[in-house]
């Protein structure tokens, strides 16, 4: 079940704003002692799961903070679907958002916590249900914050981004302690969602978790921008390190007959080039006559691109 | 107005509400025993006048404190000492448990517009804050009348001076729900907010009275008389004493100074909290 199915409204809401293009220009967060975000910029677009990625004190959560006028940013500005967040006329209608740090009363059960935002949103009451019943938290509703685990704690805060059925959705970290079907069913989620021309903007440390989920990514390090662009893009980019596994009797016979490649010898028998495409190295070795018992390009993950992108940048500052 | 419901309902679904309500009332039944007993033996029935000159500033105080104007205006406020207290921790509570809890981020995500959240809160809290006085008041004004009358004395509950007194005081529970706003703003920490503005408003208030009477009488420094007025607490009984004592200012110098104290950390509260980072 795709819970997108889920979003049954009792009123119409449709979002406030249509367009929900997020543009970061030249975003600068100068704390005492760091620059936290130094002069961003990147695009958001609408319909795609972007996700946007750094080491540890990249400054993610700093940045979507701004974004969402929590912070107040030394220079630059961002915008969603063309206004400030300060600036549109409901806010909840028109972006989501799961924070690092956001939590709810102890002693306040997640239905009343809820409520208190439909309140504020001029929301129904019983869009809080609604979402409840959508995040699968329904069965804990009555229950105290206090008595929620982590997983639970995090479900209850996409369904209450999830409120006013935003345009737009920013989640800091969205994965942490949700279980693997937890995970599961916010990637089927948000994808289902982007499908329908919604902004999902997704930080995330879970590299793989982001290859399978993310269309775009938002690559930053030390608060500054590295790489930004569709997942294909950004791992083709980097073939340059895509290498070519090859087993064969003859190693040697098949290295004299490759120009420009560069190999390391893992095991014997074996070599790992680099520099040269999985089909100039089969047919060097048909032309030189050297049997090939495995033949694999091994392309680089986005894990693998990542770490190669982030090396050498200052991590934590 | 939908932001208010949402800060009655932030208000009403834990339990701090009822847990102050139960304080302020047996902190009210335990203070009116206390002026009760003080009326009685301080004030109607001195022995042998209590050796206090009657034409003495003291003895001309007590004098105008016996009539039943100003008796019924005193008993009839009883509580407010202590109820005063709770509205301002609750006041402090509101705003102190969006960081406690860690919702300021919620609220400020659905809310932008920081000051009308704290708009919304000093009326959610004033209004807790006049129905404390509701309730108190009704307490009050039967317990009082039966106090009077057993002095012999006619309560004076339809005299202008005491319902004054008595709707003033209603004006002092809403203006300290939003003292405590401005205070839960300036210190965030929800233990640090609570147990400084308790300690000032308990100690303080005795420091202050002790510190004038020491200059007054070691120093001859009267002036020194007119700066306690200054202290919000001691404003806010001033403001709700049915009639002028002498050596007292006018009821509504107390007023002016609670309103003033109320306007200053109220706005300077919103003016921080609209430049301060939510992380
Ligand atoms: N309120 C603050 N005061 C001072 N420095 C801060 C503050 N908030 C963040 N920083 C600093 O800014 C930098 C960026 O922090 P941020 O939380 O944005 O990183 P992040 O990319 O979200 O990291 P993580 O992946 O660990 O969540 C860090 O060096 C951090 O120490
Ligand atoms: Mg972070």
């Amino acid at each position: 079940m795709v819970a997108v199915d889920g979003l049954v409204h009792t009123v119409p809401m449709g979002s406030e704003i249509t367009d929900g293009e997020i543009v970061v220009s030249g975003l600068t967060k100068h704390y005492k002692q760091v620059r936290a975000v130094d002069g961003l910029s990147f695009t958001v677009k609408p319909g795609r799961v972007t996700g946007f990625l750094g080491p540890n004190g990249a400054g993610k959560t700093t940045t979507l903070r701004m974004v969402l006028n929590l912070v107040t940013p030394t220079a630059g500005t961002a915008t969603i679907g063309g206004s400030r967040y300060a600036d549109l006329a409901a806010p909840l209608q028109s972006v989501g958002a799961v924070l690092e740090a956001s939590s709810a009363h102890k002693g306040r059960t997640g239905r009343n916590h809820l409520r208190v935002l439909c309140a504020a949103a001029g929301l129904p009451d019983t869009r809080a249900d609604e979402v409840l019943e959508l995040v699968g938290l329904a069965p804990a509703a009555k229950r105290k914050f206090k008595g929620y685990s982590l997983g639970m704690k995090q479900r209850l805060g996409i369904a209450a981004a999830m409120l006013g059925d935003p345009q737009v959705l920013i989640l800091d970290e969205p994965a942490n302690g949700l279980d693997p079907e937890g995970i599961r069913w916010m990637r089927d989620f948000l994808q289902a969602l982007a499908k329908r021309g919604r902004t999902i903007l997704v930080s995330s440390h879970l590299l793989s978790e982001m290859e399978l989920l993310a269309d775009d990514v938002v690559i930053i390090a030390a608060g500054r921008l590295v790489a930004q662009g569709s997942v294909e893009e950004i791992i083709g980019n980097a073939s340059s390190v895509a290498k070519v596994r090859v087993r064969t009797p003859k190693p040697d016979a098949l290295l004299a007959a490759l120009t420009g490649a560069t190999a390391e010898r893992p095991e014997d028998g074996v070599l790992l080039l680099s520099g040269v495409t999985a089909e100039q190295v089969g047919d060097a070795a048909l032309a030189a006559g050297v049997a090939l018992h495995e033949l694999v390009a091994e392309m680089p993950d986005l894990e693998r691109v990542f770490l190669d992108l982030t090396a050498g940048k200052e991590a934590i500052r | 107005m939908n932001l208010i419901r949402s800060e009655f309902r932030k208000i009403r679904t834990t339990n701090v509400w009822w847990l102050f309500a139960i304080g302020a009332l047996v902190l009210l039944a335990l203070s009116f025993t206390i002026n009760a007993l003080n009326m009685h033996y301080g004030v109607l029935h001195q022995p042998d006048g209590g050796g206090v000159d009657p034409n003495s500033e003291e003895g001309a105080q007590l004098a105008a404190l016996a009539t039943p104007v100003a008796l019924t205006s005193y008993m009839v406020t009883s509580g407010q000492y202590f109820g005063l207290m709770f509205v301002m921790l609750l006041g402090i509570i509101t705003v102190t448990n969006e960081y406690y809890h860690q919702t300021a981020t919620t609220t400020f995500l659905t809310t932008p517009h920081r000051t009308r959240v704290i708009v919304a809160k000093a009326v959610a809290g004033g209004f807790f804050g006049v129905l404390l006085w509701v309730i108190t008041t009704a307490i009050t004004i039967p317990a009082t009348a039966i106090f009077l009358n057993g002095e012999g004395i006619t309560p004076k509950f339809g005299d202008p001076d005491v319902i004054r007194a008595m709707l003033l005081n209603g004006v002092a529970y809403a203006l300290w729900a939003l003292i405590g706003i401005g205070i839960g703003v300036l210190i965030r920490s929800q233990i640090g907010a609570t147990i400084t503005a308790m300690v000032v408003y308990t100690v303080g208030t005795i420091a202050v009275s002790i510190i004038v009477t020491v200059l007054k009488n070691v120093l001859h420094w009267n002036w020194v008389d007119n700066i306690q007025w200054a202290m919000p607490s001691i404003a806010s009984g001033l403001m709700t004493s049915g009639t002028d004592l002498p050596g007292q200012p006018h009821y509504w110098v107390g007023a002016l100074v609670l309103i003033a104290w109320a306007a200053v950390t109220g706005v300077i509260g919103t003016l921080i909290l609209r430049k301060r980072d939510i992380a």
